[in-house]
């Protein structure tokens, strides 16, 4: 074949040019530097659908926590005003005047649904993460060493089938029975079996991964045990402990909201005493924004986590990188 | 198998008895004893020594412990003949303090806690309280021997009562001559329909044996399930029996009873048991009965709560099966089509939405629709069940949608799916003849649990739509302080989890020839 090598406009020696052999050249290996949590981030902001829904989670943790810092919220503050009560949004806004309180209406007690729907939700958003906080801990941690060591296993199968009988349901009433009905009790029914389903998860998942092939040749090159533990599993794990996580925090959100709904929840004013309380107003012509306030609040704040922790589990699979 | 079988069903029993030891301890020693008279308007009432006094008998009632009066104890001396009734009314008159009894009276009371204090019980006397110079209102002198109820022998005694077999030498009293007769034609339909029934004399139940028209058509009486006797939910009934009892409104129908007598009447007579002397009481159990067999239950038109809470919950179960599987199959067969999303949207709503939130959104939406959204006994109207049916099986659904959608995506890229897709099978083939097989087996193990969990009923719907079902039994119990009724529905809920584990991992071995229990070893 004849190339034309005058196309190019370049002189014989620049078209080619001996290079010498050199060993640590051919030794470096030409891949793109690979970062595990950047390639995460990387993988998650690609889908635009990500960004909405997290600058969503955004104005929903503002309005949770901020909101209650700068406004002073009193449940009583209008309850000699009879005038004031179960207002719909527009009498409200004639009433007092135009202002974020009002747009949602007024309550049983003349207060600002608005202001209780966000100072509720304060207390419900803070439950599921503590109690998710201490559960996936707890869990994890209980589950890998039980996924590790067949003795525990023994020991962990049978605590775990007694244990798992017990009607959840019952086992809170009890504690919330025994003590007061405060957040922190909630906080401790919800937790003190709360982590056994999660660590029986993790320790199937343990199970799984730990006898590998990979595993087993890592073990066979002399690994510590903590070191396949922390090095080889855990980065396999982080996207079913993230994946748990999304369903974890709005499943102690919906937990909360079904004891307070029967009577057993806590005393504070949270989202689920809220739906309680105005339970009867949702059957009442008018009232309908009393209940369904709160409801759908609870219901977005869930979605919106649910969504971004399954999505951020989707990132966090390795698999997902290329 | 068999061997591997009886393993686990001892070991599930064992389970079983460790729940109910912990629900006991969590009831009876944990939870505050004096919380039971929180709304007990006649604890409020009562004051002084009579509150005390007041507060060991219904502690007795709920089952805290054993409380023995002195006047009872004395009564006991009489009847077996230690004590005559003379000196029986000297000895019951305490004095107002301990030194202004007199000599026959202290010499009993020394008795008294002597015994008592040997079996471990606590001896306690409450002297008068005196308002001015008067005795106050329930101040008079007590005396009482009280003991809790160890853990051991509660169990102990709980499980030796749980099935309890009907004899003839059941009940106490002169019954004539006991044994057990059998018949071709049952008297409680006047004698000349053809109906076999075995009766009783000396037994609880009259009717041993005996059919009728309802399913299953061949009822017994032999052996009866006590969970435990309740206290305040539904006063001196047995779990089991609340259960199972229907409701609403009574059904007459002409009813002949044993003295010939044919009355209009909602009576059970099949269902007649022994209340000593209890046909002297009453002009009318002379007119209807021969014998002491009178407390009979009434027929009622309604179901009963496990009724009402198994017929939605095994008709939901069984359309969420019927929906959830092809709409799982559907979106694993379309992964990330317009279908797939459609479907994980839905998904995601029922996984996130507290189930309170979406439950009154049926109930709204179903409003509107003009569907009945509160239950009622008395309508045949079939439309009562739609709503709470449809609040349960769309989350069923989601979940099955959920989890089939995953197995089945983890198995599209197995090498088994990859041959059968190089031999040239079909897109669908592959999926209804190679994944579906082997994606259901983990489904399939949930059968039994979802079959056998329709009979404790949900809460929330059954609360919502104000279905009489049993899904509200344990916190009704729970807000009562029903000690009895916590215990015997725990156990109830235990039995239940143990059984569907053990059935779905035999149903699993059924349908998958891969899974055997006997190389179950590692």
């Amino acid at each position: 074949m004849d190339y034309d090598l005058n196309q190019f406009g370049l002189s014989k020696e620049e078209l080619f040019a001996k290079v010498d052999h050199s060993d640590l050249e051919s030794e470096k290996i030409t891949a793109p530097r690979y970062s595990y949590w950047h390639s995460v981030f990387r993988v998650f902001f690609k889908n635009k659908f990500n960004i909405v829904i997290l600058s969503i989670l955004g104005v929903l943790i503002l309005f949770t926590y901020l909101y209650p810092i700068f406004g002073t919220y009193d449940k009583y503050g209008n309850l000699l005003n009879s005038s004031a009560k179960h207002l719909s949004p527009k009498a409200a806004i004639e009433q007092f005047g135009f202002s974020i309180h009002w747009i949602l209406g007024t309550g049983a007690a003349g207060n600002s649904t608005f202001d209780a729907v966000w100072f509720g939700a304060q207390i419900s958003v803070s439950l599921a993460f503590i109690c998710a906080a201490i559960n996936l801990t707890i869990g994890v941690l209980i589950g890998a060493v039980w996924g590790f060591s067949k003795r525990m296993d023994a020991i962990m199968m049978n605590v775990y089938n007694v244990l798992a009988n017990i009607p959840y349901t019952l086992l809170i009433m009890v504690l919330v029975l025994i003590f007061s009905p405060s957040f922190w009790t909630m906080v401790l029914a919800l937790t003190i079996i709360g982590w056994l389903g999660i660590a029986y998860f993790i320790r199937t998942q343990v199970i799984i991964i730990r006898d590998r092939e990979y595993n087993l040749a890592s073990k066979c090159l002399g690994t510590s045990t903590p070191k396949i533990a922390f090095k080889n599993i855990l980065p396999f794990m982080t996207s079913v402990i993230l994946t748990l996580v999304a369903t974890e925090i709005p499943s102690y959100i919906s937990y909360e909201v079904f004891l307070a709904y029967i009577g057993m929840g806590i005393s504070d004013m949270s989202l689920g005493r809220l739906i309680f309380e105005a339970e009867n107003a949702m059957l009442t012509p008018g009232w309908e924004l009393e209940f369904w306030s709160p409801v759908v609040v609870a219901g977005i704040i869930s979605v919106v986590l649910y969504v971004v922790g399954q999505n951020l589990g989707d990132a966090s699979d390795p698999r997902t990188h290329m | 198998m068999a061997k591997y079988l009886l393993k686990r069903i001892l070991y599930g029993i064992m389970s079983i008895i460790i729940v109910v030891a912990i629900i006991m301890i969590m009831v009876y020693s944990l939870l505050d004893r004096e919380k039971i008279f929180r709304s007990d308007p006649v604890f409020t009432k009562n004051n002084n020594n009579a509150k005390t006094t007041y507060m060991y008998q219904k502690w007795e009632e709920y089952g805290y412990l054993d409380y023995v009066t002195y006047e009872e104890y004395l009564n006991e001396l009489v009847k077996a003949g230690e004590l005559d009734e003379e000196t029986r009314k000297k000895a019951v008159s305490l004095g107002r303090t301990a030194d202004k009894d007199s000599e026959i009276v202290t010499e009993y009371v020394a008795k008294f806690t002597e015994y008592y204090e040997a079996q471990g019980y606590e001896v306690k006397r409450l002297d008068v309280v005196m308002s001015g110079r008067k005795v106050a209102s329930g101040g008079q002198q007590r005396l009482f021997a009280s003991k809790d109820i160890p853990l051991i022998n509660r169990l102990l005694g709980y499980f030796a009562g749980l099935i309890s077999v009907d004899n003839i030498h059941e009940v106490e009293g002169d019954v004539g001559e006991r044994g057990l007769s059998f018949t071709l034609y049952d008297p409680a339909y006047g004698g000349d329909k053809f109906s076999p029934a075995i009766i009783g004399n000396g037994t609880h139940h009259k009717y041993l044996l005996y059919c009728d028209d309802r399913f299953p058509f061949i009822h017994q009486n032999l052996a009866t399930i006590n969970l435990g006797t309740s206290y305040s939910v539904n006063r001196g009934i047995d779990v089991f029996a609340t259960m199972t009892v229907s409701q609403g409104s009574y059904v007459r129908s002409m009813v002949s009873y044993p003295t010939g007598l044919v009355e209009n009447s909602a009576d059970d007579l099949h269902s007649a048991t022994y209340v000593g002397g209890s046909r002297e009481l009453s002009q009318l159990n002379i007119d209807r009965f021969t014998d002491d067999y009178t407390n009979v239950n009434t027929i009622k038109a309604g179901k009963s709560r496990m009724g009402y809470s198994f017929t939605i919950g095994i008709i939901s179960t069984f359309l969420s099966y019927l929906f959830g599987i092809p709409l799982g199959i559907l979106m694993a067969r379309k992964k990330d089509k317009f279908v797939d999303k459609l479907g994980m949207v839905y998904i995601v709503f029922m996984i996130a939405v507290p189930s309170l939130a979406y439950i009154f959104l049926f109930k709204a939406i179903g409003g509107k629709m003009g569907l009945p959204t509160t239950f009622d006994m008395e309508t045949t109207s079939k439309m009562i069940y739609v709503l709470p049916i449809v609040s349960l099986m769309l989350p069923a659904v989601a979940n099955l949608m959920k989890w089939l959608r995953r197995y089945m995506v983890d198995q599209m890229n197995a090498d088994y799916v990859k041959f059968a897709r190089s031999g040239g099978l079909s897109e669908g083939e592959i999926f209804r003849k190679h994944i579906l097989k082997n994606a259901a087996i983990p489904i399939i193990h949930g059968i039994p649990g979802s079959v056998l969990f329709a009979m404790t009923g949900a809460f929330i719907t059954e609360r919502v739509y104000v279905v009489p079902g049993t899904g509200k039994l344990l916190v009704e119990a729970i807000n009562m302080y029903d000690n009895g009724v916590i215990v015997g529905v725990a156990l109830f809920y235990a039995v239940l989890t143990v059984t569907s584990v053990i059935l779905g991992d035999v149903l699993m071995a059924l349908v998958d020839p891969r899974i055997s229990f006997t190389t179950k070893e590692r």
